[in-house]
């Protein structure tokens, strides 16, 4: 199976503290993969280099397909409802409708949070649709930074639910986060330490 | 209607929702246009003020609170479109780069603001126009709420091009107001000593006043004034482009369309940039 993204060299600094030391990782066709480190590591800067957000000082990132990003922090717009924010990003996509976007609000259960306006909706459900705006285009590779902060269990649940559906279609999911809670879940592990990343424990198979 | 149309519309209606949604700016357009007009009607003197039109040396004579009127009607709807404008700028600005990561038009989303900016100078300066004609006729009402318009553009671009550098929300509201009090007080031939300095001619409403004065007390149309407001405005403009363009930049110089999915692409190094994908 080829390699959906591979990234070599990456350094980055802010001002002289260099954060990315030479980051090399290739992301396999079909496969979880998750980036631990402790708060500071690096770990947004170095997922924001691999969506496009942040140029690198050094180092080459190749990319296969199309990917989506799902930011920590959640980037939606207050004046708009849910099903606007859908047809915006279907507009920025080039989509045809919005079935798929349909399916991932159906599975991460905020359907009827449609015609609502964002900023009323909790932090919860504002997260749920951050999320479904980086997955609407259905894209080979999903970059996600902390993607769970404020998911109650059960959509916890559905979330991994819905990573592994990916995974079976042959896409692939790279989740960032600060704590390994689901190392069991995840194909490969990587640990961001001081600016480089090498294997995590618990590898799972 | 063309894809490239059809985004630039679509945008164009979400920009307006964000507007109508500014409860904020529209209670200010609201209220705050007919109060200060009224104020200046009911609370200035009446009596009659010459003053020399700077740009084209004629001495013209007008009730004072007339004149104060055009003045705190330009003050009002270059506060109030430069505050909308800043407004939807600065809460929406990481939400547009979001977009245009995405694969959303920059130029789309860039052309729905200025028309966003357009209708809602238009819709401001002519209710501002309208509340003065209910006190007092100017000679040229056309030309009265054109002036207008030209300041209000002219601020809402320069609203955009705040919203877009400053970091922080209070930052922008300040310089908004700041600029448009020094900018419109300097100005006043009442107030100011200075109104008929050559200093004065650099402010960046100089032209929209000049005009709005003459429209208000005379037949004279100052097609140069309305160029020098223009120029203004192109200039505000660039600069909100300028300042747009560089926060809604992704670190990808290009995009793979969705045909070539599958097709190898890379992001860029700092130094060699390469073809790309979107987010």
């Amino acid at each position: 199976m080829g390699a959906l993204m591979k990234v070599a060299g990456i350094h980055h600094a802010y001002g002289g503290r260099a954060v990315l030391r030479g980051v090399d990782m290739e992301l396999p066709r079909g496969s979880l993969v998750g980036i631990v480190g402790e708060n500071g590591a690096g770990k947004s800067t170095l997922l924001k280099i691999l969506a496009g957000e942040l140029r690198p000082d050094r180092g080459v990132v190749r990319h296969e397909g199309r990917f989506g990003y799902c930011p920590q922090q959640v980037i939606l717009n207050d004046s708009f409802t849910v099903r606007q924010h859908l047809e915006l990003f279907r507009t920025a996509y080039s989509l045809p409708d919005l079935r798929r976007a349909e399916e991932i609000m159906e599975a991460l259960n905020f359907r009827e949070y449609a015609g609502e306006r964002v900023g009323a909706l909790s932090g919860g459900t504002r997260q749920k649709l951050n999320l479904t705006l980086a997955l609407i285009h259905d894209p080979d590779v999903l970059l996600l930074d902390e993607p769970y902060q404020g998911f109650d269990w059960e959509t916890y649940v559905r979330f991994w639910q819905l990573a592994v559906q990916l995974r079976t279609s042959a896409q692939s999911v790279l989740v960032v986060s600060h704590l390994a809670y689901d190392v069991d879940r995840l194909d490969v592990l990587w640990r961001l330490k001081e600016g480089v990343l090498c294997a995590g424990a618990g590898l799972a198979s | 209607m063309s894809p490239s149309l059809a985004r630039f519309v679509i945008a164009t209606r979400f920009t307006l929702i964000e507007h109508v949604r500014n409860r904020f700016a529209v209670a200010l357009v609201l209220l705050f246009v007919p109060l200060w007009i009224s104020l200046g009607q009911f609370m200035i003197v009446d009596m009659g003020v010459s003053f020399r039109l700077w740009a084209t040396g004629e001495i013209l004579v007008a009730r004072g609170n007339e004149l104060t009127q055009i003045s705190g009607a330009l003050n009002a709807v270059t506060l109030i479109v430069g505050f909308a404008m800043f407004s939807v700028t600065f809460s929406s600005g990481t939400f547009d780069r979001r977009l245009a990561m995405a694969g959303y038009p920059r130029p789309q989303l860039l052309l729905a603001k200025v028309a966003s900016l357009v209708l809602a100078s238009a819709v401001v300066s002519l209710y501002a126009t309208a509340v003065m004609w209910a006190y007092w006729s100017p000679r040229q009402p056309v030309l009265l709420a054109v002036s207008l318009f030209s300041a209000a553009v002219t601020y809402g671009a320069v609203g955009v091009a705040l919203g877009t550098v400053v970091r922080r929300e209070l930052e922008g509201i300040f310089l908004v107001v700041m600029i448009s009090v020094i900018d419109l007080a300097l100005q006043n031939p009442i107030a100011s000593k200075g109104a008929d300095t050559a200093l004065v001619r650099l402010l960046p409403s100089y032209g929209a006043m000049q005009s709005a004065s003459a429209a208000g007390f005379s037949h004279s149309v100052l097609l140069s004034c309305l160029g020098v407001q223009l120029v203004w405005f192109v200039g505000a403009a660039l600069l909100s482009l300028l300042a747009f363009r560089r926060r809604t930049r992704s670190a990808v110089t290009g995009r793979v369309p969705s045909s070539t999915q599958g097709a190898p692409c890379s992001l860029p190094t700092a130094r060699r940039p390469k073809s790309t994908t979107r987010s």
